[in-house]
């Protein structure tokens, strides 16, 4: 297991009202659930949470979720993940489904 | 999410959402709450927000239902011991507040790894759930995914009032595996799906009449299976154990023996086994219709 947190500079969410959460994902073999939650500050960055049943792979994680704080204004929001192993398309998959989900709400 | 309409493809939100009235359902105890396992944990093994089990109130047809569904693609939907604790809790609810409980079940039994945590909650849930059937509290379980039910929710999902099952579902104690393992491959071949849905599948258990209903494999028909059983009970009394105790003893006499499962078909009146094999839900039940008393 590895376990690590880093906040990332992204614009403020756009509507502030809606869902205080959203899931995606499952935690099952090549797969993760990913949780974001609203009302995380700064309103100006992406706090960020990850357990991985796979260590080592540190400088990926956080190159996708850096890339995902930059293209989506996802700031003041929390985002928690718990990881079996799922491939980088994956995670950023799973993150714009739990962003969409919270934003636009499900389906 | 975006979803599809086979009920044994979805996952356990999906199904949630699909068989209750659109935004009725409230989650107890919802993902932000993190209530995760503190044994996985050790182990380092990944733990899920809700430790493979989503719970909460919900509305089918404007009827108040207390509803639970497993999360098998995590640890197989196994039960330890926060997870036993959610389903313990909802099924005392559904006592305490005399609304019926529908558990959708997708689980291999208890969580190895947190055994004696989770046979403990198995039990638990057992009682809430003949406390609810003493106060004519209806108890469904549905049974529609390929995971099945098997181990201690397999027992306990016939504690319930009724079962629904899909052709997709599967119940019974020990899984294919384990018979192949102390039995040996002649005896039973667990790589043989043909055999193994034959002998645990919907279509056999609603035969033999472990299932209340047959079902298609779709959320729309699972939802109408438990709203048709809402009003529903099924008394636990000294007359009816005697009874079911008596049929069962039967069962064991007649098929004990029985090497073939397509014996079982023929003698529970199933005429056409070709045709029969391929029908789906309600269609079996009609080609079946003669047999099941």
């Amino acid at each position: 297991m590895e376990k690590f947190a880093k906040a990332f500079p992204s614009k403020p969410l756009k509507n502030t009202a809606g869902k205080p959460w959203a899931l995606a994902g499952v935690v099952g073999s090549g797969n993760l659930e990913v949780l974001v939650e609203r009302g995380s500050r700064p309103s100006d960055a992406m706090e960020c949470h990850i357990e991985t049943s796979i260590p080592g792979y540190k400088a990926s994680w956080l190159a996708a979720l850096a890339d995902f704080a930059h293209h989506y204004p996802a700031g003041g929001t929390k985002v928690t993940i718990n990881d079996q192993g799922a491939p980088p398309v994956l995670v950023t998959l799973r993150l714009r489904q739990a962003y969409d989900h919270l934003t636009k709400g499900e389906k | 999410m975006t979803g599809t309409s086979l009920f044994h493809e979805q996952t356990a939100r999906q199904r949630i959402a699909a068989v209750v009235d659109a935004g009725s359902f409230v989650e107890l105890l919802p993902p932000p709450e993190r209530l995760t396992s503190p044994y996985l944990a050790q182990l380092g093994i990944p733990v899920s927000f809700d430790d493979g089990i989503v719970i909460g109130k919900a509305k089918i047809g404007g009827k108040k239902l207390y509803i639970a569904a497993q999360v098998g693609q995590f640890v197989g939907g196994a039960v330890g011991e926060i997870h036993g604790a959610k389903l313990t809790g909802l099924f005392k609810a559904a006592a305490r507040d005399r609304v019926p409980c529908a558990l959708v079940i997708e689980s291999g039994g208890v969580r190895l790894h947190e055994g004696s945590a989770g046979e403990i909650a198995i039990t638990e849930t057992m009682r809430a759930i003949f406390e609810c059937r003493a106060k004519k509290v209806p108890t469904i379980a549905v049974i529609g995914s390929d995971i099945g039910a098997y181990g201690g929710i397999g027992i306990l999902s016939t504690c319930c009032d009724f079962r629904v099952m899909t052709e997709h579902g599967r119940l019974g104690i020990s899984g294919p595996i384990v018979i192949e393992k102390w039995m040996g491959k002649k005896a039973y071949d667990s790589s043989n799906r043909a055999l193994v849905w034959k002998t645990s599948g919907g279509k056999t258990k609603y035969l033999l009449g472990d299932a209340d209903a047959l079902v298609h494999d779709d959320a729309g028909a699972v939802r109408e299976a438990i709203g048709k059983l809402l009003a529903k009970s099924s008394p636990v009394t000294l007359k009816n154990a005697k009874a079911r105790q008596a049929a069962l003893a039967k069962r064991l006499k007649r098929f004990g023996k029985t090497e073939n499962p397509d014996d079982v078909w023929k003698g529970m009146g199933v005429r056409d086994i070709a045709a029969a094999s391929l029908a789906s839900g309600p269609e079996f039940v009609a080609l079946a219709k003669t047999g099941r008393k």
